[in-house]
């Protein structure tokens, strides 16, 4: 069995609300890494910085419609205990986002893909 | 941008205006129209708001309460010095002028300029509907709006110069950065639910054609200020910088003339000769 025949595996067997929350999820996990970086040798790329914004804002908006899909997928298959946790990750960035400052965007950033990690991991446990 | 662009044009008239400029802005936008009321008789001042005037980075570093309290510091100094101090604002600094009023009612009066509570003109973004994501996450670090034709200016001429001095950051910055925007929001949601303290005159004049914030802002002041003395007039020939654009002139003429309306020390009617 190669890699792919295994990834097409797990994709058929995973629900596709999770699927959605993983994809999601990593994407904005490596999105807000390379948004530590850029901040550094782009700030002045203002064109750039803006369609990159955009890009991960797009992906966030996915990234909570999906959760609101898992949740209540789950809320409907009995599954109370999922169906109550993982609504608190839409509230964690704006959380974040809240206490936010520009002199310490990097330690809220970290905190950002933190919350990611976890969210991640939970959503993985699920499988 | 390293340059003081303060500005004070003083001869010791019994009257002084304060003015505020707009949002990444400076002092310089609000020249002309500083020279206009001096020349008509007011003392007049203008200084840069807190984080602007200095480097692009300084102005995410600071809140709306850095602008608010330093304006009003500005303000109450001058309520020490002459027996009338008028506000004006453009843009950021009209929503300002309009806060201020809402707390000291001895504000004699105010030019509200291109007012701007919502970001609702023509050339905001597609996007925009994600801006409340934005604003509220830690992306409004990351994301500058960037500033594009018509800059402001519906006067082509002057356009091409306003872009190049953008281009250096020198008297504006060529982008609205999403933190300073979301100060804007924090400062507008405080200023609307305040607004119907505003009893001092207020003047507003908007541009029919805002491509940055539409007349609903100019008008929503409008409605609910509770000023007994309230004139609002729509400009057809310009765009958001209405003190440079097209009408500035009459900009200026309006702005004298509300005030000499309001003022106890009109020179024009007492006869004395500036």
């Amino acid at each position: 069995m190669t890699l792919i025949d295994g990834i097409n595996k797990l994709f058929a067997y995973l629900p596709d609300s999770l699927l959605a929350i993983i994809v999601t999820n990593i994407i904005l996990i490596f999105g807000f890494m390379f948004g530590k970086l850029a901040l550094y040798k782009f700030e002045n790329k203002v064109k750039f910085m803006a369609l990159y914004t955009v890009f991960i804002s797009v992906v966030m908006v996915l990234y909570f419609i999906s959760i609101i899909w898992f949740s209540l997928s789950n809320l409907y298959g009995g599954n109370a205990v999922y169906a109550a946790i993982f609504p608190i990750f839409l509230f964690l960035p704006f959380i974040i986002g809240h206490f936010a400052s520009y002199e310490r965007i990097h330690f809220y950033t970290n905190v950002q893909i933190l919350t990611l990690i976890i969210s991640l991991l939970l959503a993985v446990s699920f499988v | 941008m390293v340059q003081s662009l303060d500005f004070e044009f003083v001869q010791e008239n019994e009257r002084a205006v304060l003015l505020f400029h707009g949002m990444t802005g400076s002092p310089f936008e609000m020249k002309k129209l500083g020279k206009a009321l001096f020349d008509a008789g007011f003392d007049v001042y203008c200084y840069c708001l807190p984080g602007h005037g200095t480097s692009p980075i300084s102005i995410k570093t600071v809140r709306w309460e850095d602008w608010y309290q330093d304006s009003t510091s500005h303000y109450r100094d001058l309520t020490k010095k002459y027996k009338e101090v008028y506000l004006g604002g453009l843009c950021m600094g009209a929503v300002l002028a309009l806060a201020i009023a809402s707390e000291y009612k001895d504000v004699k009066g105010i030019l509200s300029l291109s007012t701007t509570l919502f970001l609702d003109g023509w050339t905001i973004p597609w996007y925009n509907f994600l801006m409340p994501l934005g604003l509220h996450t830690i992306l409004r670090y990351y994301y500058s709006f960037p500033e594009r034709e018509p800059y402001g200016l519906k006067n082509e001429a002057l356009r091409k110069k306003v872009a190049a001095l953008q281009k250096k950051n020198t008297v504006a910055l060529d982008n609205y950065p999403m933190s300073c925007i979301y100060e804007l929001v924090k400062m507008s949601r405080v200023a609307q639910k305040n607004m119907h303290k505003v009893k001092s005159p207020v003047l507003l004049m908007h541009a029919k054609d805002d491509d940055l914030t539409s007349p609903k802002s100019a008008e929503f002041v409008y409605k609910n200020i509770s000023s007994s003395i309230r004139e609002y007039i729509e400009l057809k020939d310009s765009y958001h910088l209405v003190v440079m654009d097209n009408e500035r002139e009459f900009v200026f003429a309006k702005c004298i003339e509300f005030l000499n309306r309001i003022s106890e020390y009109n020179l024009e009617e007492t006869g004395v000769c500036v």
